[in-house]
């Protein structure tokens, strides 16, 4: 079966820097995700992640600031407000709601960054390629 | 005949005077009806009145006021198109200061059909016809019980049919956008039927309502391939009310979660870590 | 003067023959509302019945005939349009037969103004050269 492709936004100023350090740290962690550096969590829109994943991506991860430690004060807030109903909406769908992560990472945390890559990860790979399922079958 | 044409016909005798015009649905040829501003130079017009089928009538008033910005108006308007006037004037697309709402009620059947929880307005400052309680939503209901599998191949099923008309945002009395997502060749491709899979136009579509649809149901009466697309946008609006304890219209006073940051409580309501 | 109604008409596209609603404020037409009575479109209307209004007022809509001079694309008067047309067909007719001259129709157009169509092909010109841009 073939690996599974992640991509993942990570906010510049926490979530990023969270994997620098991990970088740093020389932490270990699966090579399948693409990291996709935005300037805050909250500008991941629910355009971006759908899109992201009609792309070929089978999952999406969004680390972003803890709530109130964001360097724009408010934009997670955001972030908190729109994804988890994205989530919702994947699940009515009829898309594994699980394909959608969304944390918190700041940028001291580089163990909690590897750990939060390597579960995802494995959840991903747990499920069949997302293209798989977007295909038009006609009986 | 219908009690609230009645009732309607002496509101509007009584109110046209005062206004530059009445909002409401009149009669056309061969058993149309379609929305109409009713003014005091053509009282014979009342005779015209019609009721059902409902047409959205907030955005007839959003063009008025684009033309007519100081015009006094008055609107006729069911629940649902109260709730879609509130949500319209919270986003700044109409003003309400100088419009007077004839809130009409639903009859039982009308609310059924809709699947209406709430056939009613709250606001209105005058009222026709009988308030008759909200009814469930049968269809919403059951196709949340549905497996992650079934759930898929239902919307696989549906949007195999989409001949993306644009008819759902067209007629939706919350889509006012200038420049609407949905047009834009980033996130939703053009010159493909069926759509490539994922069904972009309608999961942004969907994500677009949160905290937006009032429940009308007019999407689903204009597409032509009937899509039952409200049960997306119904279902978000529940965890609307869960997560972030908002009714879409249910009050001016209230302003919509997303355009304020996170209230007590509501993180720990959104399901993400925290 | 404030004013507004809908007008009930058919969409001038396809032959499908929607029914739909033009929206009219202020003697002007600004939208278009689909009709829900109408036997034919049900209160539903595909892309082109929703924007079947949109070419009304548009820039680029024709106003006078254009005839090329120079290589440039100038308003002409019907007169000299229609003249320009009927001789340069009798022309191309002299020299290289009829079945030279194709003729091709629009859906847009009513079946009268077809069957007129088709006569001029046939009769005229004398050629059964005749398609429809549905077949494009």
């Amino acid at each position: 079966m073939a690996e599974p492709k992640i991509i993942s936004f990570l906010c510049n100023w926490c979530s990023y820097r969270g994997a620098d350090t991990a970088g740093l740290a020389r932490l270990q962690y699966p090579p399948n995700v693409k990291i996709i550096r935005v300037p805050c969590s909250g500008r991941v829109s629910p355009e971006l992640v759908l899109r992201t994943f009609r792309e070929g991506a089978d999952g999406v991860l969004v680390l972003g600031c803890h709530i109130g430690d964001c360097h724009y004060s408010t934009g997670n807030h955001r972030t908190a407000k729109r994804l988890p109903i994205l989530i919702k909406l994947l699940e009515y769908t009829g898309i594994e709601p699980q394909r959608l992560r969304v944390d918190w990472v700041s940028a001291a945390e580089g163990q909690r960054f590897a750990t939060i890559i390597r579960e995802f990860t494995e959840t991903i790979r747990a499920l069949p390629p997302f293209t798989e399922a977007m295909q038009w079958t006609r009986d | 005949m219908d009690a609230r044409l009645t009732a309607l016909r002496q509101a509007m005798t009584q109110i046209l005077p005062d206004v530059a015009g009445v909002i409401g649905l009149k009669c056309g040829p061969a058993g149309s009806n379609a929305p109409h501003l009713f003014q005091k130079e053509r009282p014979e017009e009342l005779a015209d009145l019609a009721l059902w089928p409902k047409y959205p009538v907030p955005d007839t008033l959003r063009l008025l006021q684009k033309a007519h910005p100081e015009a006094k108006l008055a609107i006729i308007c069911r629940g649902c198109e109260e709730r879609g006037l509130v949500e319209m004037a919270k986003h700044t697309q109409v003003n309400l200061d100088n419009v007077t709402m004839i809130g009409l009620a639903c009859t039982p059947e009308e609310a059924t059909f809709c699947r209406c929880a709430r056939p009613y307005t709250v606001q209105a400052q005058i009222t026709v016809g009988e308030r008759t309680a909200g009814v469930p939503d049968p269809v919403t209901d059951d196709f949340a019980a549905k497996g992650q599998e079934e759930k898929l191949a239902f919307w696989k099923e549906q949007f195999l049919h989409c001949i993306k008309c644009y008819g759902c945002r067209n007629i939706c009395p919350q889509c006012f956008c200038n420049v609407c997502t949905l047009e834009d060749e980033k996130w939703v491709s053009t010159g493909w039927l069926p759509m490539p899979l994922p069904p972009m136009y309608h999961l942004v579509r969907a994500m677009h309502m949160t905290a937006k649809c009032v429940a009308c149901r007019e999407c689903e009466e204009t597409c032509p391939a009937g899509i039952p697309m409200a049960i997306h946008y119904r279902l978000i609006a529940r965890d609307v009310q869960e997560m972030f304890d908002y009714e879409t219209g249910a009050s001016l006073a209230e302003k919509p979660p997303q355009l304020l940051v996170l209230a007590e409580g509501e993180f720990e309501r959104t399901g993400l870590p925290h | 003067m404030l004013e507004y109604r809908n007008v009930l008409t058919i969409c001038p596209f396809c032959g499908v023959g929607c029914g739909l609603n033009l929206q009219v404020l202020d003697g002007k037409v600004v939208g278009v509302l689909p009709a829900k009575m109408h036997a034919v479109s049900q209160g539903g209307l595909c892309v082109k019945g929703w924007n079947a209004h949109a070419f009304i007022y548009h820039q680029d809509r024709l106003t006078q005939p254009l005839v090329r001079r120079h290589g440039k694309l100038v308003e002409t008067s019907w007169d000299e349009a229609l003249a320009l047309v009927a001789n340069r067909l009798s022309e191309i007719k002299a020299q290289f037969g009829a079945d030279s001259i194709t003729f091709l129709s629009s859906a847009k157009a009513t079946n009268e103004e077809n069957y007129l169509f088709q006569k001029l092909a046939r009769a005229v010109i004398g050629t059964n050269n005749i398609d429809h841009c549905a077949r494009l």
